[in-house]
């Protein structure tokens, strides 16, 4: 099977169109995903931080009689006192997300106690009505140095990610992956947060979801390494040829590798999206639009950005030359 | 052949044979467990025996097994995660003299408290720093036997990182005690522990058992013949109660239940004894006689249900050979507690296997009620071994006064050390109080021996040698070094008051647990089948040179964590997607090059030279990235984000390899088995 013929399509010319609304695109998405509530416009907060960085307790219960609705949950757990709960419908019918960050002390008995409450309350002839499916109990103290070392060991992986594609290539090729890793992570992030919105998948941020957009980096500079790796080589080739032109070549001479690859990682995720049950869709889903937007952002955003930057140094030392011979 | 090519064969072959001898546990363990479980299914009698006879022939086998499987995490199979911290701030803050404490003293303990609530930084260090940065002496607020900085701040030091170990010492013996099987508990990082609880039902009573204080106790021992007689006692009073009390319906099917599989073990565990019982038996009235030795056994447990385990042996003194005694053998042959010898010293001891049941019997308070007043049975807290080299197998059982002739708080500190002759030894030193009792007990004592109580189990047993006055012990026995330690950090129990909290707790329930790791494993299954299938349509011969070597890539990422005794999780999963686009994208750069140099005209081997070489850089430079990427996340990041990056970087190192030179291998064998022209799906025409 050969599906992809040789091409020769222009991926370079609108290159700044393309830079510009990737990044306006990734900087509203991050303004409108981070950003407060903004009544006036009928905008709710959208970005819906796990426990694991606000710490509290979340408990996740399935209720026998599937018709359970969150009204009739709240209801029971306003009366046992619990009025702070937020309640949110999850996976199969009569599964419950119920969260409480203002636990003051005691966090690990909550669930244990909230499962009690609610059997109390719904069953009938004494016949178990909730189990429990799981419970995380988070202290501020942990959620705090969850958040910090996941911040710092992001931060060391990019500068380190940086370091070794700017010793391997040029310090360019480096910053343009940077900016494109940047922009698919951002990108990711935001359908993410709005998909949670919606309520179609569970995708709270979470520790294990950075696991995710970990993925996604490490496909994503994959991705780059390759187009940089043929536009490295192909500068050797074809010495004369302008950069915008031996890009576009590289482009064109990677797509078929760039396609059937993701392609086929794309179809194995799909299945995860679809079968993979409430632990692995929400995870695979994430993943699935990281890869696309990371196979977007190799010929848009990286190489756009490695022309723009380049032939910008360039023009500058160019006009110094100039201006000390003038 | 040439030898060349045997060294490709070697290339393939190796790693899978490596492969396949790390995984082995991980099989094994799989095999055996199902094995049992249907041995477990059949509950008839002839079911449980052969349950019972399995446990015993495969115990080894088993443990070994389980040992060195591959473990997957909490998220993948249910049970329960609990990180404690333990208080040390509190223990500096206790420790300090009361009456010293001013303001200052306050004021640095709190912001002590602000600069490491958020960090799990050495909270000693971070004291003893804004302590002196305020000029102030240790001397003047803690109190010590040696009024020195330098000896204060060790003690300090020695308290605080004792406290960790002493909090893991009390609550693994909780633990233990109450029998949940398969408990991992490990230190963190300089103030914490982690448990891991394989079932999410035990929960609410570990929360119970972990946030209780240690409860130390002197008390002394009083092992004679009375004890039989209590023993006996106790057997009646159970009868009782299980024939008496409606509720106790579940706890009499259990033990119906495992009445074979006591037996059976039962056997095993103490040929020696049973035989000498059976040779005795045949003298006197023997009630059971003319009876199968299964019901023989039955009737035995029913009659004699706390006294079956229990073996004993007295020696008129120290240096005499002591006899043995079963309490069973006793009552057959009609020798009553009194005709037992009334000065001796008395032992008694159970088979380990049987200290739950043991335990479980004397709990229930009616029972406790029927022995006398001034007496508790209590069990050492360890095991011991028969014979040096093997795995502790019995426990010593003691007759202690129930009331407490002192507490452990009177307990200043306790050290482990070396006497004149090199033995292991343990100090101890009590307060003022403390040191006048334990003069006064000690003087009343000289000869006998006094318990170490900790939590109701029995630590250690010391002969009183002399009036100790001072309160300064030391207590020698047959110690190992490691003994000792674990006696001293016991001692301290009584003396720090060092608080536990729980800070983290994860929980996932078994029924979220069993759907998660089926639909998980189905749809991993599916989407690896759909990408080897994707690869073998696609670039057909080629395609499947690359599914052997991505299949060998899995395998060898799976068995590489194994070997690493790491664990597989979620985030793990995630890690092992990636390694696996990786090396499938590895390939597709190298058949994607074999095409164009083919397209171009070349020869299939010099097609199949450029198409590695070409590909190579951009596989390396690839895969080195995210080597590069997952180091620091491995240094620097916590549970998930560590668990993601070592799968990355395990299954990264093997992509070098597999997609590598494992695939170039077989090209090079298929090229120099004559192929001249081979099929990766490139256009007929070229």
């Amino acid at each position: 099977m050969d599906l992809i013929k040789k091409t020769n399509i222009d991926f370079v010319t609108n290159r700044r169109s393309f830079l510009r609304l990737s990044l306006l695109a990734s900087i509203i998405g991050m303004l409108l995903v981070l950003g407060p509530e903004i009544p006036g416009l009928g905008l709710p907060r959208l970005i819906e931080p796990g426990i694991d960085f606000t710490g509290g307790t979340q408990t996740t219960v399935s209720f026998a009689n599937t018709a359970t609705t969150a009204e009739q949950v709240r209801g029971a757990l306003g009366k046992a006192g619990y009025t702070s709960a937020e309640i949110k419908s999850f996976g199969k019918d009569g599964d419950f997300l119920i969260r409480i960050n203002d636990v003051k002390d005691e966090a690990s008995k909550v669930s244990a106690d909230l499962v009690t409450e609610l059997n109390a309350a719904f069953s009938k002839n004494g016949e178990k009505a909730v189990i429990l499916l799981g419970a995380d109990n988070v202290g501020a103290k942990v959620s705090a140095e969850l958040a910090t070392d996941a911040a710092i060991s992001l931060i060391i992986a990019t500068i380190i990610i940086l370091l070794y594609v700017a010793f391997r290539f040029e310090f360019v090729y480096g910053i343009s992956a940077i900016i494109a890793l940047a922009h698919d992570v951002t990108m990711a992030f935001v359908i993410s947060v709005l998909v949670n919105k919606l309520g179609i998948l569970n995708l709270e941020l979470s520790i294990n979801s950075l696991a995710a957009y970990l993925t996604i980096l490490g496909y994503s500079i994959n991705d780059k390494v390759v187009v940089f790796d043929r536009i490295r080589e192909n500068r050797e080739k074809h010495r004369s040829m302008p950069l915008a032109e031996l890009v576009n070549h590289s482009l064109n001479e990677t797509l078929s590798r760039t396609l059937i690859t993701g392609i086929s990682v794309l179809a194995a995720l799909l299945v995860m999206v679809f079968l993979g049950g409430d632990v692995l869709e929400g995870f695979a889903f994430t993943m699935f639009t990281g890869i696309v937007v990371g196979t977007y952002s190799s010929i848009y955003v990286a190489s756009s950005f490695l022309i723009w930057y380049t032939e910008r140094v360039k023009h500058k030392n160019v006009g110094a030359v100039a201006h000390t011979e003038a | 052949m040439s030898s060349n090519n045997w060294g490709k064969w070697l290339l393939i072959v190796l790693p899978l044979a490596a492969a396949g001898l790390l995984l082995w546990p991980t099989i094994n363990y799989s095999l055996l467990s199902s094995e049992r479980a249907e041995l477990a299914a059949d509950t008839s009698r002839a079911g449980r025996e052969a349950l019972a006879r399995w446990d015993v022939d495969n115990k080894e086998a088993f443990e070994s097994a389980r040992a060195g499987r591959m473990k997957l995490g909490l998220d993948l199979r249910g049970g329960a995660y609990l990180t404690l911290e333990v208080d040390v701030l509190k223990l500096i803050e206790s420790s300090a003299d009361a009456e010293a404490i001013d303001d200052d003293f306050r004021s640095i303990i709190e912001e002590t408290r602000k600069a490491t609530a958020n960090s799990d930084v050495d909270v000693l260090t971070v004291f003893l720093e804004k302590f002196r940065a305020r000029g102030k002496q240790l001397v003047n607020y803690f109190p010590a036997a040696e009024l020195t900085e330098q000896a204060v701040e060790e003690k300090l030091r020695r308290d605080a990182t004792g406290s960790v170990d002493q909090a893991m010492e009390v609550l693994s013996q909780r633990i233990n005690k109450y029998g949940v099987s398969e408990v991992s508990i490990q230190k963190q990082g300089s103030r914490r522990l982690v448990i891991e609880l394989p079932d999410e039902k035990d929960t609410v009573q570990m929360r119970e058992l972990l946030q209780q204080t240690a409860r130390l106790e002197f008390k002394r021992v009083l092992m004679d013949r009375r004890m039989v007689k209590a023993f006996y006692a106790v057997d009646a009073a159970y009868k009782a109660y299980k024939s008496g009390a409606a509720p106790v319906v579940v706890d009499t099917a259990k033990a119906a239940d495992t009445t074979a599989k006591d037996v059976a073990a039962a056997d095993t565990a103490k040929k020696a004894d049973t035989a000498k019982t059976a040779a005795d038996t045949g003298k006197a009235n023997d009630p059971y006689k003319g009876l199968s030795e299964d019901e023989k056994g039955r009737r035995i447990i029913a009659d004699f249900p706390l006294s079956y385990m229990v073996f004993g042996s007295v020696a008129a003194n120290e240096q005499s050979q002591p006899q043995q005694f079963d309490l069973v053998g006793l009552k057959i042959n009609g020798v009553t507690p009194e005709q037992l010898p009334e000065k001796g010293i008395y032992m008694f001891r159970i088979p380990a296997q049987k200290l739950q049941e043991f335990l479980k019997i004397l709990a229930i308070p009616q029972v406790r009620a029927a022995i006398p007043a001034e007496l508790d049975i209590l069990v050492s807290a360890n095991g011991n071994a028969t014979k040096p080299g093997v795995q502790p197998d019995y426990y010593d059982v003691y007759g202690v006064a129930r009331e407490a002739d002192l507490m452990g708080d009177v307990i200043e500190d306790a050290y482990p050390s070396f006497d004149n002759s090199n033995q292991p030894v343990v100090m101890m030193n009590m307060n003022a109080e403390g040191s006048d009792q334990w003069a006064r007990i000690t003087g009343a004592n000289i000869g006998n021996r006094i318990a170490v109580v900790m939590d109701d189990r029995v630590w250690s047993a010391p002969t009183v040698q002399g009036k100790i006055p001072n309160g300064s012990s030391q207590i020698s026995g047959s110690f190992r070094t490691e003994d000792a330690m674990r006696l001293a950090v016991v001692l301290k129990a009584g003396a720090l008051k060092a608080p536990v909290q729980i800070i983290e707790e994860r929980v996932v329930g078994p029924s979220l647990g069993e759907d998660s790791i089926r639909r998980g494993l189905t749809s991993t299954g599916i989407s690896f089948a759909l990408i080897i299938l994707f690869m073998m349509a696609y670039y057909a011969v080629g395609g499947a040179v690359a599914d052997v070597a991505l299949l060998m890539n899995i395998l060898l990422t799976v068995a590489g964590l194994a070997a690493f005794g790491g664990t597989l999780t979620l985030p793990g999963i995630a890690g092992l997607i990636l390694s696996t686009a990786m090396a499938v994208d590895a390939n597709i750069l190298i058949f994607e090059r074999m095409r164009e140099e083919l397209y171009a005209g070349k020869t299939l081997k010099s097609a199949v030279e450029q198409g590695f070489s070409r590909a190579w850089s951009a596989i390396l430079d690839s895969n080195l990235t995210n080597i590069a990427g997952a180091i620091p996340l491995i240094i620097w990041g916590s549970g998930p984000i560590k668990g993601f990056a070592i799968t990355l970087l395990i299954g990264a190192i093997i992509t070098l390899f597999t997609a590598v030179v494992v695939t170039r291998a077989i090209f090079q064998l298929l090229i120099a088995s004559g192929a001249t022209t081979l099929n990766i799906g490139q256009k007929r025409t070229a």
